[in-house]
Formats: C-alpha cells, structure tokens, sequence
C-alpha cells in the first residue's frame, strides 16, 4: 500500500517536472530560451539604432546598452555571428540583412505599441516605455501589421520618432539637441529620448512634449530656463540633452509670448484658438476637435459652474463645457490678434 | 508588406503598386502635422463659410438673451443647488405620493380580483393542484405583484425625468454636479444616470449611454447599484418605520425613521463616489478617458412625444425585462416551498443552511433565501420575507398556503410576525443596509450584460455590492453584539 503511493507520488512528481511543454522543466526551458532571444532582440536593436545614427557600435556600447560586462557582451556578439546575424568584415560590426530585419521589427513593434497606447487607451505616459520594451518582443510581424493598418499607418510614435515601415530604412534622431539652440531661438520641440528612464520622467512632470513650441530664455551653466506654450519651464543641461529641437524660422518670439491657454480666458473674454497642445493625444484630442476647437475658432468664455469647474464656452454657436485640465489643451490667443 | 489594396485591384504589376505606396509615403512624411487633423480644420472651414453665407437666425439675439439669463440663475452659487435640490424634492413627492392610488388600484385588480378568478377558473377547468400552484400561486402572482408596484411609479417618474432633460435642464445638473464627480474620478453626466437610478437601475445602467468616455461610463454602470431604486424604498420605509420609529417616542417615529432611510439613500451616494474613486484607481486605470459636456440650448418640451417616447422606451422597456424574469422566479418560489425532500421543503431545508451565516451577518436565513430567490425584483422582497416566515416559523392564521406570497395591511401586523420569527432591531437595520448593498436585481444584470456585451463586467457589478454587503452587515453585528 506505502509503495503504491511512494510510487504514484513519484510518477506524479516527474510528471510535474518532465511533462512535454507543460513541465515545469519545460517552462523553466522555455523561458531562459525567451529571455535569450530577448537579448538577441535588444542587442540587434542597439546596433540598428547605432547605424542609423552613424555611430559606432562595440561590444562596449552594447554592454552599456543592455547592462551587461564586457564579457558578456561579447558572448552575445559571438551567438549572433554564429546565427548569422551580425559580421566583423573589413573589422566593423556589422548588421546583416537577416539580423537588421529582426531590428527593424522590434524597434517598429516597439513604436507602434507606444502609438497604440497614447491613442487607445488611459494608461498613464510613465509607463508607455516599460510596457513596449516588453510588447516588442511579443508581436509577430504579421500583427505589427495589423496594428500599424488600426492605428491608420503612423509616422512617428509619441516621442517624435519615426515608426520605420517593414523593410524600410531606420531614419535618424530629428533635430538637435536642445541644448545646442541658441538662446532667444524660437524652436519646437522633435523628439524627447525616454532612457534613462527617471530622467524621462522628470521631463514628463515638467509637461514637455514633442511637438510643442517655444524658445530659450536664458541658460547657465546649472540651469535651462524655457518659454514654452505660454508658460517658463525650468531644467538642469542634463536633462535638456535628452530633448532634440528643430529651429522654427517662420515664428517670432512675439508670438510666442501672446499665446494663452483657454483655461486662462475669464469669463466674458474671448480668444481665437491656434491649436491644440501636443500634449493632448489620443481620443481625448479627437473630440476637442470635433468640438471646434479648431484653429480659426473664435471661442469665448461664458461661465463657470457653482464649484469653479467645469466652465462653459461658446464656440462656433454651441456652448460646451470644459474642465480645466482640458481647457490648458487648448491654445490661444487673446482676441483682437486672430481675425474672427 | 502593407501594399494598398487599389494598388493591386488596378492590376499594375507588383512593382508599380510598391513604388505608389513608396511615394505616398513620401509626400505624407512631407506634411507638417497630422493628416487628420487638417481634415477637420478644412472641414469647419468650409462648414462654416457655407453658413455665414445660406443660414440666417432671426429672433437669435432673443433666445440668446433668455438662455443666458437662465444659465445664470441655474449655475448660480447661490441659486444652482438649491433649484436642483428642490426640482429633484418636488419630482421624488410626485412619484411617490401619486404612485400609491394607481398602485392600489392595480394590486386591486391584478391580485385582488385577477388572482381568485384566476384559481377558480383552473379548477374548473380541472387542473391538478400542483400545476395550478406552479403556474396561478407561484409564477402568476410574483408578476402580478412585480407589475402593480412596480409601474405606476416608473410611468410617473420617468416621464417627469424625460421633461426635464428635453427642456435641457439636466445637462446643467451634470455641469453643476461635475467638480464632484471628477474629484472621484467619474463624469459629470452620471449625476443623470443615478438620478434615473433612483427611479430604476435597470433604466440607470441603460442612461449611462449618454456618457461618451468608455471609463467613466464603466464607472457609472458599476456603481448604479448604489442609487436606492424604487422597488426598494418600500422596504427600507417600512423596516424604518417597524425597527426604528420604534425605538423613540410615538410623535418622533414619523420623523426618526424618514431620517433613517434619507440616510441610507445618503450612505448609497457614498459608497457611488467612493466606488468610483477607487475602481477608476485601479481596475479602470486603463481605459480611455475623454470628458466633453455640451449645454444645448434650452426650448420647450414637447409634451406629448415625452409622455409617449419615455413610456416606450423606458417604462415598458423595464417593466418587459422585469416580467420576463418575475414569471421563472415565481415558479421558483412555489416550487422551492412545496417540493419537499425528507419531509422539509427545500425552502426550509436551504433556510437551516443559510441561518448561520445570516446571523453572523445580523439578518437570518429567510432574508438570505428571499434574496436569493426574489431576485428579479425587490419589490417582492417583502411579500417573499412574510411567506417564508410565516413557514419557517410554522405559524398559523396568517398569509395563505405555502409559496404563495402575501402582504399584511398594517406595518403592526408584519412587526407581529417578524418578530416571532426572531427578527430584532438589529435585523431591521441590517436588513436596511443590506437592501442598499446587494446584487442589482436580475433584470438589472442582464441590462448591464448587454450594455458592456461582456460577462466580466456583468459579473464584477454582481459581486461589488454584494461582496460590500456582507462586509458592512458583519462589521455591524460584530459592532452591535461587542456593544451591547
């Protein structure tokens, strides 16, 4: 009787452990199989991301990349190469064309999953990032696909980079960074680096976005100090490095200065808007603009409800009430500057 | 590859349909901004030359003043909550107190004349008594029942709500109501859906349609539950006026116990905005979040189309969904009393078995059990109650055979046979709380069901208030017992 069980136990606990794909053998197999090929993701994506950027790769810069020792990033190399993946001729690493297309999928998964998140659904900016760094190694090329076709086939994802079509080229970073603008230049804002990822964080909480249009007001060697969409922004150098601007040409400082934000309007003023703030994305962008707040609009402000929000504004013949968190979307400036 | 599909349907060779897709790229990478957006601009553009040249508004200036002067007056600081509190007072007082006459007349004609015709002609016809118990004392009786008090008051309030919303007072409320309902995380429009839940949950659920952003609308769905329906302010005044009005003086009972069921009412707007804080904290993070509250211009209601649409639309909308699951559950309810196994019916046996827990709870068996089986309705709860009291306590003299379900015509009487069925004041104030924190009733189930199309959601505003209730039940009792 004790055998019989000694033994049924026995069976069941090898099941447990070997049972084809549902073992925990297996699964613990299949795991380590995925964070290698992971790892081979990530390191065919920084040597993309290198190229593209006419930068020179090494096992070093990989490390550094991925977070590994120097040895370590050279095992890495070294897998790769036997995959066929990269190569050392003319003593340069390297992408082949299998492994740049491997590259090419993730960072075009990772962007159109940040793409999808900022316009589908409510999760919070901070997290974007983490979640695709994860999504990109889940989607088939197939599904990016489908999702490149919901999302109408984007051209940048929300940090301002540009999502590469399949097969196409990796483009380089936009612009420059901002820190090399000149002061009283007025410049809009491309691209903004979301790594390291406390630092981007910093940025978020200051409410920088790409997109947005502003110019330096001052620097030090300690601090950055910004006029952007109507209002100053402080920041340390080190963190303006993560942020690349274009130089606008066509706009004046002057403009720039007149810009109000609705939320600022008392009640009885009136404004006509210049645009929405790129900081407003996804379904919460698509209806203020179904609502008129489009640019041309004249809107003014007509009261504000017994707890001091929401208010109502009248805009092209209908009153619509905005809360004050949305109301700051939405650009302006003061009446008598926008023909009506 | 991603070629366009005309690319190919034109028949040009691969090649071409590639290069097309290739240049279109191009010339869209060329373009500042995004392409929709200067879709839309170019559309109000136009939309609005073509109006500035074709409309003209005569008597504009008018109405733009009258409207003005309302808003004014409506959102005032001084006057906005007031004119709400007292236009919701007025219409509450309307619906209950002119409910009562049509409602009797209905319970009259339905279960007073309907019910004993109705069992005579069986008889005549000859059917075996267990059918005429299934069908006539148990399925018919529980819709007769469900019906008599259940539309009189929904045809009275739902018509006063639709009055109000064509005039185009209630998005008002929403704007006034909203820095509340955002601190919590929900939209300003659900002021509207739970007002309307007030009058039924089923309709509520069915209101949130009006919310166009997919989280707070969520929200609203989940936490209609909250708002005290109609089927249940019988029961709270009459468990108020037998346990609480009781335990005071005879000329403050009046008083004490409509403070009592105020503040029930009170504590379910609460447990609305405390829900809503935290769902949207925590499961809803992720859903998408818009808020958008247009004011539309005030104008006179049409009377008549009101009257007709929300009696259509509403009324028997809710009363249909309420009928079709009254009859099951009226079956249910004879056969859990008259089908018996080792001499007890199930209704005794299933009454033994829940009687441990409903005491842990400060309720009983009976309660559960009638919680459970008047599920398509609370307005039978009470009549479920009595019966199954009277027959757990196997008491004589009052109500009818077993399973057929019966209400008392003095609050004294019910308090004479609660009490000899154990009942105390705890009982009654759980009882109280209980019918505030429960399962929405069937038909509001199915409602939610079919408004989210998902299970999941179905089941989540299931359990919520439920999982709720029997928490602050045994907070209670556990309180109560150590204090007393």
């Amino acid at each position: 009787m004790e055998y019989l069980a000694l033994l049924a136990g026995a069976a069941a606990g090898s099941a447990l452990l070997g049972w084809p794909r549902h073992g925990l053998l297996a699964r613990w197999r299949a795991a380590r199989d995925a964070s290698e090929r992971v790892r081979r993701e990530d390191a065919l994506k920084h040597l993309l991301k290198c190229d593209a950027n006419r930068a020179p790769a090494t096992a070093l810069s990989l490390g550094g990349a991925l977070g590994l020792r120097e040895a370590e990033a050279a095992a890495l190399l070294r897998d790769l190469e036997a995959r066929g993946l990269v190569s050392f001729a003319e003593g340069r690493l390297a992408l082949q064309p299998d492994g740049r297309e491997i590259a090419l999928h993730v960072v075009r998964a990772h962007r159109l999953w940040e793409r999808h998140l900022a316009e589908e659904t409510g999760i919070s900016e901070a997290r974007w990032h983490r979640l695709a760094e994860r999504q990109e190694h889940r989607l088939t090329p197939a599904e990016a696909d489908a999702l490149a076709a919901r999302l109408g086939h984007p051209l940048s994802d929300p940090h301002g980079d540009a999502i590469p079509s399949p097969g196409g080229e990796l483009s380089a970073d936009d612009g420059q960074p901002l820190n090399a603008i000149g002061t009283g230049q007025p410049f809009m804002l491309v691209h903004i680096e979301d790594e390291p990822e406390d630092v981007y964080a910093d940025i978020l909480r200051l409410g920088l976005r790409p997109g947005m249009r502003g110019y330096v007001m001052g620097r030090s060697s300690a601090v950055l100090r910004l006029w952007i969409e109507g209002r100053e922004v402080e920041l340390r150098p080190s963190m303006a490095q993560q942020l690349s601007a274009r130089e606008l040409d066509a706009v004046s400082r002057a403009d720039l200065r007149g810009e109000r934000t609705l939320a600022e309007l008392f009640p009885g003023a009136r404004g006509g808007v210049i645009g929405l703030s790129a900081s407003c994305r996804g379904a919460e962008r698509r209806r203020l603009l179904d609502l008129g707040f489009v640019p041309g609009s004249v809107v003014e402000a007509r009261f504000a409800s017994p707890a001091g929000d929401p208010t109502a504004y009248e805009v092209r013949g209908a009153l619509v009430a905005l809360r004050r968190d949305q109301a700051r979307y939405v650009r302006i400036a003061p009446e008598g500057e926008v023909a009506a | 590859m991603s070629v366009p599909p005309e690319a190919g349907a034109a028949g040009a060779p691969a090649g071409s349909g590639e290069e097309i897709f290739q240049v279109s790229r191009r010339l869209r990478t060329g373009i500042e901004g995004d392409v929709h957006e200067h879709l839309v601009e170019a559309l109000y553009a136009d939309a609005g030359r073509i109006a500035a040249r074709a409309v003209s508004r005569p008597g504009r200036e008018r109405r733009a003043t009258f409207d003005a002067t309302l808003d004014r007056i409506v959102t005032s600081r001084l006057w906005g909550f007031p004119v709400m509190l007292g236009l919701f007072a007025l219409m509450f007082w309307l619906t209950i107190s002119g409910a009562n006459v049509p409602s009797a007349l209905l319970a009259d004609l339905l279960v007073g004349k309907g019910y004993p015709w109705l069992q005579e002609l069986a008889l005549a016809a000859g059917l075996p008594a267990w059918l005429r118990g299934l069908t006539i004392d148990g399925m018919y009786l529980a819709t007769a029942w469900v019906v008599s008090v259940m539309l009189p008051p929904m045809a009275i309030f739902f018509p006063l709500f639709t009055l109000l919303e064509d005039f185009g007072y209630l998005p008002r409320v929403a704007f006034n109501l909203d820095r509340l309902f955002q601190r919590a995380g929900a939209h300003g429009r659900q002021a509207m859906s739970t007002m309307m839940g007030f009058g039924c949950n089923a309709a509520g659920v069915v209101a949130t349609r009006i919310i166009d952003s997919p989280r707070e609308r969520l929200i609203a769905i989940l936490t209609n539950n909250f708002a005290l329906c109609n089927g249940r302010w019988p029961t709270q005044i009459l468990v108020a006026t037998i346990f609480i009005g009781g335990l005071v003086p005879a000329h403050l009972a009046g008083l004490v116990s409509a403070a009592a069921v105020t503040g029930v009412a009170m504590l379910g707007v609460g447990f609305t905005f405390a829900t809503a804080w935290l769902l949207s904290r925590t499961i809803l993070k992720g859903e998408v979040s818009t808020f958008s509250l247009e004011l539309p211009p005030y104008r006179p209601p049409r009377f008549w189309r009101t009257l007709y649409t929300s009696l259509i639309d509403r009324t028997l909308f809710v009363l249909w969904r309420a009928v079709l699951f009254a009859l099951p559950s009226g079956a249910v309810i004879w056969l859990s009393t008259n089908v018996e196994i080792g001499g007890r019916s199930l209704a005794e046996q299933a009454i033994t078995g829940l009687d441990p827990l409903g005491l842990a709870l400060g309720l009983n068996g009976v309660i559960l059990l009638a919680y459970v089986i008047a599920i398509p309705a609370n307005e039978i709860i009470i009549p479920t109650v009595l019966m199954l009291t009277v027959l757990s306590a196997k008491m004589t003299g009052v109500g009818g055979e077993a399973g057929v379900i019966f209400e008392l015509d003095s609050p004294e009487e019910i308090k004479r046979v609660l009490t000899a069925g154990g009942w105390t004041v705890l009982t009654g104030v759980n009882l109280m709380l209980f019918s505030l924190l429960h399962n929405p009733c069937s038909t509001t189930i199915y409602t939610i069901y079919k408004e989210t199309r998902s299970a999941r959601w179905a089941a989540l505003a299931t359990l919520l208030p439920l999982f709720i209730g029997f928490a602050v039940t045994a907070l209670v009792a556990f309180l109560w017992r150590a204090l007393s």
